[in-house]
């Protein structure tokens, strides 16, 4: 591991998350990194994450990409006879598991098996052992055989087992443990929506199994809540659900404790969903939110994210937004989860700076916002313009002097005062009825 | 001069008993008398008598003895008393065999606890009978046979695993113990028992010997005593005689008279303590060195164990060196552990040896209850000190043996723990671990240094700890955390709240602001500090405000605030942090509560400056209020946002003072900053908080006064424009960067910030660079008292939804759905944004999530506890 670190510049934040994810899940992330340092035509660190991944896949069970990279690495045409041995040691291993599980994965194959399967467990694995002779060991031989299949890294199949696995099995830790395994297997097949189903299932296994052991839960939870970026960044129909996760008390009090660097992916998925929400008083609330919690844990985590959200809302130094701004766009490109979206978060970021320039100035010079908006000052009309179009700003252009001005309609009193007594009555109504039932 | 008179009565006695004898019959009244006065030395005299003695053994208060062989002479010369007497006698003895019916019932029961009261009860009667008779022979018969039952029982108990119950246990082992005692007295007479039962029942001719050998012997007595009452007189001449009676052999009786008086009334300890360092002298085996040590140390304990008053100075300093010298002992004779659990040892004869499977000789005995002890005793000396006299850094000086001592008891219990076999209770570790952690918490760094070096010097170079190891403990921080950590895995309940309540204040005092609230924070002590102790609660009230005067130090105003509210709000500091007696106006105080609340101080050392909290709670008041002030000027809605009730009254009186002098006191001083910070006039504002001498009790007092100059400056600045905004169009950036000499970029935040968070009605024109204020906001008395109408109606509605939830507790959920439903209808637009969150467990659980806000606490239940 230690190659890798050091071939990472100091912002990147991958040794943090290292820890928390496993080596399959680590596996695409240092890849990307691979890739960073081959764009940029840095062999000899290249070479360091390659013998990284070597390192860091010697342990599991993938012996041939392994012997690949080694022949890669070593330039040499003949992987050394220990990945053979290697190799047949697994394959040997695989055919016996696929020996003892057989007969069960035979069985549930079977049509007349599968209808005959209930939601009870016990009652499955009685009617199971009835009829089918089948023992709680090979129930178990399923979960081995599953994990064995994901060390090898074929994880599709992994699933498949695990899943398997979890119907019939009544141990509760090893179903936890097989619902780890699986959302595992569903992320690296990049199978979103049963991801994040996993997801849930693993958060609620979270609360019931550990109940008593606060401890275990903010591990487990900060363990998730790394896994919960995959699917986050990229699936947008999981986005919506992950992000709910997160704000929720527990998560977010876990990724203060625990993660604080998860804030950038919260920032991130927070400014970037804007535009894509389709509730954004939920999105306002989400934005008020996460400037608290960099607030609070300002002193314990910046990055350039960070420092912009509070650049933008804390300190309000429009100077300091824009700088902060056009690092975080270097942090996203280089950021395995974020790069994807790059584009999108520097476009709504923009948003935000112009959004709360508005609110607080009236009148303002074209060019002076083009250049906090990063943009020349032809570009940054248009932009403005098309803002305004947009949102439907209350406000011109003089062209003539290069300003915007925009029109501050000021808060009517009476309008405040209907507005407070509106529901008034309705709710005295729905009193009135509680009281009297 | 009585007492001559009656000495010169005591040397004829020893002339010609017959005199003695009319002597005695008549002035028996003086007799008594002086048996009161004199009875504390005689009780000496007693004991050490007592293993000459055989005859006369049984431990009684020196007055009884004498009323006891007055009667038996008077009774006589007399003969017509005898038949009186005789009545009585009578009665005595079908009393006593009630006695022995009972015993003999506990016997067939196994009820070992009525036995032993009831063996009491007997041994007393007995007492009374044998004045005037010899002693009873079913008396003879029933201690002979109990000594035989105990025998059996205690084998017994030995071969079955099965223990007997606690009560059972303790009876039989006090029947045990004095059994012996007694039989020892009686020996011939219970030989003379078991040899023939029934003849020994019938016969009747030693009548007349006993009383007979028992005068002599009384003679004697009396003469020896006289003698060393003469001694005693002339204290130079023969000591050389009195410590002959003290023989090694012969300690552990000693040790055992003392022992049995030991919580009596009437018995002198003092003497006693020096009896005991005379044995200690001569104590020449560890055994006996362990043994005499363990005793006078409690001894000495022992006199300052009345109420207020605390342990003299010198017994303090002796105790603390015999500890020392005890845990010297200990850790050179490892063979000797002293432990709680251990068996008291019986046989005064031989000591323990060590047997063949024995690793240890268990001596009976907790080092750490006299560790602990001896610290109360130095907490209660120095309350008892005026801090302000030099004998009070004296005393303070003694804390450095304290620790050493402390660190030692650690030390040795830790070897304990580690010999699996002695089976150590865990607790002893955590509460000496406790102390050592209640001396340096609130110590600076550098004076935890030295503690630390020179507690390592005390003990043996080769001593060292697994918990808190030589080379890391002189980094005060690292100390403190390996002990906190140390408690937090192995403590539980109050130790490991204190443990925590202590780190959290080391880190507040060392300016580690986020740890330090994060850890309080995580702890969850707030929501149940007031089901602990009090002087918890109190711990937790230091804390805290140690926690507020750091974010203070940070320039954290808000956070130092709020923090510093619970405490510095209710007005009673002092008694909050124990700091001292609040003059109670109206509430009566019971005697008792006030000796309780004395009790609870702090010795001065360990206080928190009131007055520099006070001023530290009043600036930040300040910050907050006067920008909070201008803000809402004269609108209704005046008392919604009171951040401190204190605050807002000291500066009411102040307001309507006639005359303002130059000001005094810090309070003085606050004040008039505030005044002349609600004006506009930082500068001076500024020079007043300067002023202030207490700053200089802080740490980089300068820093903190430019922190303060910096936010002086801006909430100048927010209070101006709060205070002038009505009064103008436009306000020119520079001009008001100007005024407050704040950099340009620096005003404009602070407006956006005011115009962001829509505190302000502007906007800034970018190009003229100027604040422009908004026109038709100010509202009309008319219209803001319709605003706060219709605010006070949607709350009046919230609190009739609320009060009819509490009443169905959530039965309703019809309702629930509804309300629901009919506030979504009721949200217009911008009217409800001040409920936002009021409900609905999220948004509570998130400001309790990561909010600053430190609520609970053991405000009511810390000052009467």
């Amino acid at each position: 591991m230690e190659d890798i670190y050091a071939a990472l510049d100091g912002e990147n934040i991958l040794p943090k998350l290292a820890s928390q994810l496993s080596r399959h899940l680590l596996f695409p992330l240092i890849e990307f990194e691979a890739g960073k340092a081959d764009e940029k035509g840095d062999d000899a660190k290249a070479r360091q994450i390659l013998a990284g991944k070597i390192k860091l896949l010697e342990d599991t069970n993938m012996a041939d990409y392994v012997a690949e990279l080694y022949k890669e690495a070593n330039n040499a045409s003949e992987a050394p006879a220990e990945y053979t041995k290697k190799r047949n040691e697994v394959i040997a291993q695989l055919d016996k598991y696929e020996q003892e599980t057989a007969r069960i994965s035979e069985l549930l194959t079977m049509e007349d098996v599968v209808t005959n399967l209930r939601s009870d467990k016990v009652a499955n694995l009685e009617f199971l052992k009835k009829e089918h002779k089948v023992t709680i060991e090979m129930v178990n031989a399923l979960y081995d055989f599953g994990q064995f299949q994901f060390r090898c890294g074929n994880y599709s199949s992994a699933a498949e087992l695990l899943y398997q696995f979890r119907v019939l099995s009544t141990d509760n830790d090893k179903v936890f443990q097989a619902t780890w395994g699986k959302l595992a297997s569903e992320i690296l097949t990049t199978n979103w929506a049963s991801a994040v189903e996993e997801l849930l299932k693993v958060k609620e296994a979270i609360e019931t199994n550990l109940y008593n052991n606060t401890r275990a839960q903010l591990d487990h939870r900060t363990m998730l809540v790394h896994w919960a970026l995959f699917p986050l960044f990229n699936s947008d129909t999981a986005r919506e659900p992950i992000l709910d996760l997160f704000f929720t008390a527990p998560f977010i009090n876990t990724i203060q404790t625990s993660c604080p660097w998860v804030l950038r992916y919260l920032i991130a998925a927070v400014i970037t969903g804007r535009s894509r929400t389709r509730n954004s008083s939920q999105n306002q609330k989400q934005m008020k939110d996460v400037v608290r919690y960099v607030r609070q844990e300002a002193y314990e985590y910046s990055d350039p994210i960070t420092e912009f959200v509070s650049a933008l809302y804390i300190a309000h130094d429009f100077n300091a937004a824009r700088e902060a701004l056009a690092r975080a766009e270097q942090v996203c490109r280089g950021d395995f989860f974020l790069a994807a979206t790059a584009d999108a978060f520097v476009d709504a970021a923009r948003h935000l700076i112009c959004e709360s320039y508005c609110k607080i100035f009236s009148r303002m010079n074209i060019r002076d916002l083009s250049a906090k908006l990063g943009l020349n000052p032809d570009d940054g009309e248009k932009w403005i313009v098309n803002l305004i179009r947009e949102t439907r700003l209350d406000a011109k252009i003089d062209s003539r002097e290069g300003t915007v001005v925009m029109n501050h309609p000021p808060n009517n009193v009476y309008q405040q005062v209907i507005e407070k007594t509106k529901g008034g009555f309705f709710r005295t109504q729905v009193l009135s009825a509680a009281v009297s039932k | 001069m009585s007492s001559r008179f009656f000495r010169g009565g005591d040397d004829s006695s020893s002339e010609s008993s017959s005199e003695e004898e009319e002597l005695y019959t008549d002035e028996e009244e003086e007799e008594k008398a002086k048996a009161d006065s004199d009875e504390d030395e005689d009780e000496d005299e007693d004991e050490s008598e007592e293993s000459s003695s055989d005859d006369d053994g049984e431990a009684k208060p020196g007055a009884s003895r004498f009323l006891r062989d007055a009667s038996s002479e008077s009774e006589e010369s007399e003969d017509e008393e005898r038949v009186k007497v005789k009545s009585a006698k009578d009665k005595r003895f079908e009393e006593m065999e009630a006695t022995i019916k009972l015993i003999e019932n506990g016997q067939k029961n196994g009820d070992w606890a009525s036995i032993s009261t009831e063996f009491d009860k007997l041994n007393r009667q007995v007492a009374k009978i044998q004045d005037n008779q010899k002693t009873p022979k079913q008396y003879i018969k029933t201690i002979a046979e109990l000594e035989d039952y105990m025998n059996e029982a205690v084998a017994k108990q030995k071969v079955t695993p099965k223990k007997m119950n606690a009560t059972a246990a303790r009876g039989l082992n006090a029947v045990k113990q004095k059994i012996k005692k007694i039989n020892k007295d009686y020996q011939p007479q219970i030989e003379a028992y078991r040899e023939d039962n029934d003849g020994f029942m019938e016969s009747s001719d030693e009548e007349e010997v006993a009383p007979k050998a028992k005068k002599t012997v009384r003679i004697a007595d009396d003469f020896d005593q006289q003698l060393d009452d003469d001694i005693e007189g002339f204290a130079t001449v023969g000591k050389g005689g009195k410590t002959l009676q003290f023989t090694p052999e012969s300690i552990f009786k000693h040790l055992r008279t003392i022992l049995e008086t030991r919580g009596k009334k009437n018995t002198d300890r003092q003497e006693q303590i020096k009896v005991m360092e005379k044995l200690n002298e001569i104590a020449n085996t560890p055994y006996q060195k362990i043994r005499v040590l363990l005793t006078l140390i409690s001894t000495r304990f022992d006199l300052g164990s009345g109420g207020a008053t605390s342990m003299p100075l010198d017994h303090w300093k002796a105790a603390e060196k015999e500890m020392t010298a005890l845990f010297e002992i200990l850790e050179t004779n490892t063979e000797y552990v002293v432990v709680e659990n251990a068996e008291e040892w019986e046989d005064d004869e031989k000591p323990p040896a060590l047997e063949k499977d024995q690793k240890y000789i268990k001596v009976p005995g907790s080092m750490v209850s006299y560790v602990e002890r001896l610290d109360d005793e130095l907490t209660r000396s120095l309350q008892n000190i005026d801090p302000h006299t030099s004998e009070y850094i004296e005393r303070l000086t003694d804390e450095g043996a304290l620790y050493n001592i402390i660190v030692r008891c650690m030390l040795y219990y830790e070897y304990l723990h580690k010999q699996g076999d002695l089976d150590i209770p865990q607790e002893s570790i955590n509460r000496i671990i406790t102390r050592r952690l209640e001396h340096v918490y609130f110590k600076p760094a550098q004076v935890i240094k030295i503690l630390e070096d020179n507690a390592w010097k005390s003990v043996s170079p080769k001593a060292e700890s697994t918990i808190t190891p030589r080379a890391q403990t002189p980094e005060a921080g690292n100390l403190v955390n390996v002990l906190c950590t140390y408690l937090f895995s192995h403590a539980e309940g109050i130790l490991r709240a204190r443990a925590m309540l202590c780190q959290v204040y080391f880190l507040a005092l060392h300016n580690e602001y986020y740890k330090a609230r994060d850890m309080l924070l995580m702890s969850h002590l707030q929501e149940n500090i007031p089901n602990f102790d009090v002087l918890s609660q109190i711990l937790y009230n230091r804390t805290l405000v140690q926690v507020g005067l750091c974010a203070f130090r940070q320039g954290l105003v808000y956070d130092a605030q709020t923090t510093l509210q619970e405490i510095c709000g209710s007005g009673r500091q002092k008694e909050l942090l124990a700091q001292g007696v609040m003059m109670q106006r109206y509430s009566q105080v019971s005697p008792e509560q006030e000796r309780l609340e004395k009790q609870r101080q702090l010795p001065f050392h360990m206080h928190i400056n009131l007055e520099l909290l006070e001023c530290v709670y009043l600036t930040c008041s300040m910050l907050l209020e006067i920008p909070v002030l201008a803000q809402t000027g004269s609108s209704p809605d005046i008392r919604k946002r009171n951040i401190s009730k204190t605050y807002r009254r000291m500066l009411e009186y102040h307001e309507r003072q006639i005359f303002t002098g130059p000001p005094e006191n810090t309070r003085d001083h606050v004040m008039q900053a505030s005044k002349a910070l609600a004006a506009g006039d930082w500068k001076k504002s500024i020079q007043f908080i300067h002023n202030i001498k207490i700053w200089e009790l802080m740490p980089h007092a300068e820093e903190i006064k430019t922190m303060l100059a910096k936010q002086i400056q801006e909430e100048g600045l927010r209070t101006y424009l709060f205070t002038y905004a009505p009064f103008y169009d436009t306000l020119a950036v520079e001009t008001l960067s100007g005024m407050f000499e704040l950099e340009a970029s620096k005003v404009m935040a602070v407006v956006s910030k005011m115009i962001s968070h829509e505190e302000l009605a502007a906007s800034l024109d970018q190009v003229t660079s100027t604040v422009i204020f908004r026109k038709g906001v100010e509202l009309s008395r008319l219209q803001s008292l319709a605003l706060t109408m219709s605010d006070r109606a949607s709350s009046l509605i919230e609190t009739n939804e609320r009060t009819l939830e509490q009443r169905t507790q959530g039965t309703s959920n019809a309702f629930e759905r509804q309300g629901g439903r009919g506030r979504g209808g009721g949200r217009g637009g911008g009217g409800y944004r001040g409920r936002g969150g009021g409900r609905g467990g999220g948004g509570h659980m998130q400001r309790q999530a990561g909010g600053t806000q430190f609520t609970g606490g053991a405000l009511g239940a810390a000052v009467r506890g």
